[in-house]
C-alpha cells in the first residue's frame, strides 16, 4: 500500500507499460536507455521521451534463450520484458559507456528486439579539456543519428531540456534533502517509487507531478526511531527492497544508487553554451563504480553518511555486478577502520528479500 | 581426462615455448635488477611496443594468470582473493591476481621466478570492467609505482571515427611526455618507427601462420596456440619475428607434405571464447573420434595491421580496437568474425564456451548460435570459466563432447 500522495508515481511505474504505449499511439516518439550516463536531454531535445528501460519481470525464461544467467538480474528481466513485448514502444536504445554487459545488451536488444536508433555513447574518463572536446564530437555524433531518425535538435531546445531536467533535480534534491534531516514524511518504500517513476514518465509531466508532491507534502515532525542507513548499490527496483529495510529497524537516510542519488548528482553543470553545460554535468557525476575507484567513492560515502547522519550502510547490488563486487572489499574495509558496521544483500532474481536474507538484516540492525 | 591437463602439441616450435617464455620473465627481472623500469600494463594496446621502443620493460599480470593455471597455482590465489572479501561471481583473471599479489608474490619457489614489482603502472580506464578493477587494486598494492591513467575511447571497432582516433594519439602523447618525465628516457622516433614495423611484420606473420588452417588437414590446432605468447608479451620486437618466422615455415613444410595434427581428421572445430587455461588438453579431446580443433576466437585479436609511415597512430588505433575485444564488443563484428572463420577453414562444428570469467565475449553467443545454424554449421555450449575450474565439470563436458562429436560425424557420413 502507499499513500494517496504517491498514487501517481505508483501508478506511473505499475502501468508503465500501458502509459508508454499511450504515449506513443499518441505520436510520441520514445527512446530507451539502460544507464544514467546516458545524456537524456540531448534525447528529450531531439523529440524524443527518454524512457528507463526496467526489469521487473516476475521470472525470467525466455531471456536465457538470449544471455546466460550470470548476468545481473536487472538486465536478465529487462531483456525478458522485451521479450514480451514491454517495449515495443521504443524508437531504440541510446546509452552512454558504463556497463560492459549493459552496452552488450544494446547490441542484442537490436538484433532481437528491433528498433530505428542504436546508439552507444563514448564517455572520457578524465576530466581534462581535451576529454571535453572529444566528449563534444561524441554528443555531435548523437545529434547526427537523432536527426536522421527525424531528431528536431537545436541548441535552444538542448537549453530548455537542461532547465526542465535541472528543475526536476533541484525539487528531487529537496526531498533528498529532507530525508537526510529525517523530515520527509513518506518511506523509504515510498521515495523509490517517487524516484523510479522519473525513469518512466515524460519530464513535463514527471515534474508537475513533483510539484504537486511539493505542495501536498505535510509539514511534518523530524521522524523518530530506527537506525539511520545509507544505502548503497547499483539499481533497486522493488521497493520492497528498503521497505524491509526499515520494517527491520532501519531509516534509509541516504543512499548511493543509480536508482536514487547518482541519478539526480549534481543537479546542472556550467558552460558558456548549452552543450558544455551537459557535458560539465557528466564530467561532474557522482561516479558510478563503472566509471571510478572504490577511493574515489569511499570520501563521497562518507560526506552521504555525515550530511545525513547515518550510521551503518547497507549495500544492496545485483548479483554478478562486477563493478561493484569489485570494489565492495576496499568500501567495506574502509568503513570497517572507522567502526562503520555494512552488510552486504545480493539482488537475486526473485527480487524480493529472500527469508535468509529477511533473517541476515533483522540480525544486522538487532546488532547495531 | 583429468579435469586439469596440458595440450598436447605437435609443433616442434611449439616446445621452443617454455624456453621463450622463461628467458620473457628473466628479462623482467634482470630489468629489475638493473634498474631498468618495470612497467605493468594490460595487453594488445600499444603501451608495448611505446615501452619497447624507449628500452623499458613491460609486464602483463593478466598474462601472468594463465601461467599460474598452468603451474595450478590459482588455487591458493583464488583462496586468498575471496578471503579478502573478492566475490566468485567476479571474473578468474581478477581474483587470480589479487590473490597473487597479496599471496605468494615474493616468496620462495614461484615459478619463473614470479613477477618484478612494477615501478609504473599504466591502468586502462575503459577496458573491461574486471581489467579496470585489476588495476585499480593493483595500485593499492603497489602505492610506489608511477602512475599513468590513459583515457581510451571505448567504442565498436566499426564505429571508430577520426575523433576517437585523434582523441587516442592525444592520450598516446600524454603517456610518451609522461614516461619521459618518470624515466628520464626520450623517445627517439627512429626507434619508435623500428618497434611499430617489426610489431606490424609479427601482425602479418600471425596472419600467415593463421591462413595455415585453411589447409586440409590443418598443421596447426588450438592445442598449438601457446604461440600467442609472443603475441601477447613480445609484440615490437626481433624476438617475435624470429620465432613466428621459425612457426610460419614449420607449418609451411608441414603443409606442403600434407601433415595434419591428428592422422584421420575427420571433423574441424572451432572454439569461441577464451580457452580453459588451466586445462589446454580439452582441445585434444575431440582427437579420439577425428575432431580438431582448427581454430579460435582468441587468436583473431592479432589480426591486424600497423601503418609503419605513421607509427603513433597505429599505436592509438592498436588500443583502440584492443578495447572492442573484451569491452564495447560488437556482437555484430563477434558474428562477422566467427561465420567467417567457419567459412575459410571449413569448419563442421562449434564449440560455444560459455565463460563464467568473461561475460563480454559470452553476451551474443545465442545469437551467434542462431546465425551458425542458419549456415548449417552445429554448436555445442559448454558451460565453464577460463580461469575456476570449479565452475568446469569435466564428466558433464564428456558427455555432451562425446554426443556432439557422434552427430558431427553421423552428419559428415563417417560410421561410428
Amino acid at each position: 500500500m502507499v499513500s494517496e500522495l504517491i498514487a501517481p508515481f505508483h501508478d506511473a511505474v505499475t502501468n508503465r507499460e500501458a502509459n508508454l504505449n499511450r504515449l506513443a499511439s499518441e505520436g510520441n516518439r520514445l527512446m530507451g536507455y539502460f544507464c544514467t550516463y546516458t545524456p537524456i536531454e540531448l534525447l528529450h531535445a531531439s523529440g524524443f521521451v527518454p524512457v528507463r528501460i526496467m526489469g521487473e519481470a516476475p521470472k525470467v525464461e525466455k531471456a536465457y534463450n538470449l544471455v546466460p544467467d550470470f548476468i545481473c538480474p536487472y538486465l536478465r528481466k529487462a531483456v525478458e520484458r522485451g521479450l514480451e513485448g514491454a517495449y515495443k514502444s521504443l524508437a531504440g536504445i541510446v546509452q552512454g559507456y558504463t556497463c560492459d554487459v549493459t552496452c552488450g545488451l544494446v547490441d542484442i536488444w537490436k538484433e532481437n528486439m528491433g528498433g530505428e536508433v542504436f546508439h552507444i555513447l563514448p564517455l572520457p574518463y578524465l576530466d581534462q579539456a581535451s576529454s571535453r572536446s572529444f566528449l563534444r564530437s561524441g554528443i555531435t555524433d548523437l545529434v547526427e543519428k537523432l536527426s536522421e531518425a527525424g531528431g528536431a535538435y537545436s541548441e535552444q531546445r538542448l537549453a530548455d531540456s537542461l532547465d526542465l531536467y535541472a528543475g526536476i533535480r533541484s525539487r528531487i534534491a529537496s526531498l533528498y534533502d529532507l530525508r537526510s534531516r529525517r523530515f520527509l514524511p513518506i518511506t523509504a518504500r515510498e521515495f523509490l517509487i517517487v524516484v523510479n517513476a522519473f525513469f518512466v514518465t515524460p519530464p513535463e509531466r514527471y515534474l508537475a507531478m513533483l510539484e504537486a508532491l511539493g505542495q501536498a507534502l505535510p509539514e511534518a515532525p523530524p521522524l523518530n526511531g530506527g537506525i539511520p542507513v545509507l544505502v548503497s548499490g547499483s539499481l533497486v527496483e522493488d521497493p520492497d527492497m528498503l521497505g524491509i529495510i526499515e520494517e527491520s529497524g532501519g531509516i534509509v537516510v541516504s543512499d548511493d544508487l543509480c536508482t536514487g542519488y547518482r541519478a539526480f548528482s549534481p543537479v546542472d553543470g556550467h558552460g558558456n553554451d548549452p552543450v558544455e553545460r551537459l557535458i560539465d554535468r557528466t564530467m561532474n557525476r557522482f561516479p558510478c563504480p563503472t566509471r571510478s575507484s572504490a577511493e574515489d567513492r569511499i570520501p563521497r560515502l562518507l560526506s552521504l553518511m555525515e550530511r545525513s547522519g547515518a550510521r551503518a550502510v547497507v549495500f544492496l547490488v545485483q548479483k554478478f555486478c562486477t563493478p561493484h563486487l569489485g570494489d565492495l572489499p576496499t568500501v567495506r574495509e574502509a568503513l570497517s577502520r572507522l567502526d562503520i558496521p555494512s552488510i552486504l544483500i545480493e539482488i537475486e532474481e526473485a527480487g524480493t528479500m529472500g527469508g535468509q536474507n529477511l533473517t541476515r538484516i533483522n540480525s544486522f540492525f538487532e546488532m547495531l | 581426462m583429468e579435469k586439469s591437463t596440458k595440450s598436447k602439441k605437435r609443433l616442434e616450435t611449439s616446445r621452443e615455448l617454455p624456453l621463450i617464455i622463461a628467458q620473457y620473465y628473466q628479462e623482467c627481472h634482470e630489468a629489475k635488477a638493473r634498474g631498468i623500469p618495470v612497467g605493468w600494463m594490460p595487453p594488445m594496446n600499444g603501451g608495448i611496443e611505446l615501452f619497447y621502443a624507449m628500452g623499458l620493460q613491460p609486464v602483463f599480470p593478466e598474462n601472468w594468470s594463465p601461467v599460474c593455471a598452468a603451474f595450478g597455482l590459482t588455487g591458493r590465489n583464488f583462496e586468498v582473493a575471496e578471503n579478502m572479501g573478492y566475490s566468485r561471481d567476479l571474473c578468474g583473471y581478477l581474483r587470480n591476481i589479487i590473490g597473487y599479489v597479496h599471496g605468494m608474490m615474493g616468496e620462495a619457489g614461484n615459478p619463473l621466478g614470479g613477477l618484478p614489482e612494477p615501478d609504473i603502472m599504466l591502468p586502462p580506464l575503459g577496458g573491461c570492467a574486471p581489467v579496470m578493477k585489476i588495476f585499480q587494486a593493483l595500485m593499492r598494492r603497489f602505492p610506489g609505482a608511477k602512475v599513468f591513467k590513459a583515457d581510451m575511447p571505448q567504442v565498436a571497432i566499426e564505429d571508430i571515427r577520426r575523433h576517437h582516433i585523434d582523441y587516442a594519439i592525444s592520450e598516446m602523447k600524454r603517456l610518451i611526455a609522461f614516461l619521459t618525465e618518470a624515466t628520464g628516457r626520450r623517445l627517439d622516433e627512429d626507434r619508435l618507427r623500428e618497434t611499430v614495423v617489426l610489431s606490424d611484420r609479427a601482425c602479418e606473420l600471425w596472419d600467415e601462420i593463421m591462413a595455415f588452417r585453411r589447409c586440409i588437414p590443418t598443421p596447426i590446432a588450438a592445442s598449438d596456440i601457446g604461440i600467442m605468447f609472443v603475441m601477447v608479451t613480445r609484440q615490437g620486437t626481433q624476438i617475435a619475428v624470429d620465432y613466428l618466422t621459425k612457426v610460419r615455415d614449420e607449418l609451411k613444410e608441414r603443409a606442403a607434405r600434407g601433415a595434419g595434427v591428428i592422422e584421420n581428421e575427420r571433423v574441424r572445430l572451432f572454439w569461441d571464447n577464451i580457452p580453459l587455461w588451466y586445462n589446454m588438453g580439452i582441445f585434444n579431446y575431440f582427437e579420439k573420434q577425428g575432431g580438431v580443433v582448427v581454430a579460435e576466437t582468441y587468436s583473431a585479436a592479432w589480426s591486424l595491421r600497423l601503418d609503419t609511415g605513421n607509427p603513433l597512430e597505429a599505436l592509438a588505433l592498436k588500443t583502440l580496437m584492443s578495447y572492442p575485444l573484451v569491452s564495447c564488443v560488437s556482437i555484430k563484428k563477434r558474428k562477422e568474425m566467427v561465420l567467417k572463420a567457419c567459412r575459410d577453414y571449413a569448419i563442421d562444428g562449434t564449440i560455444l564456451h560459455r565463460n563464467r570469467s568473461c561475460v563480454p565475449i559470452t553476451l551474443g553467443q545465442m545469437d551467434i548460435k542462431r546465425e551458425l545454424e542458419a549456415i548449417g554449421v552445429p554448436s555445442l555450449i559448454i558451460d565453464a570459466d577460463h580461469m575456476d575450474g570449479r565452475n568446469f565439470s569435466m564428466a558433464q563436458f564428456q558427455t555432451r563432447a562425446d554426443a556432439f562429436m557422434e552427430m558431427l560425424l553421423h552428419k559428415k557420413g563417417f560410421s561410428l
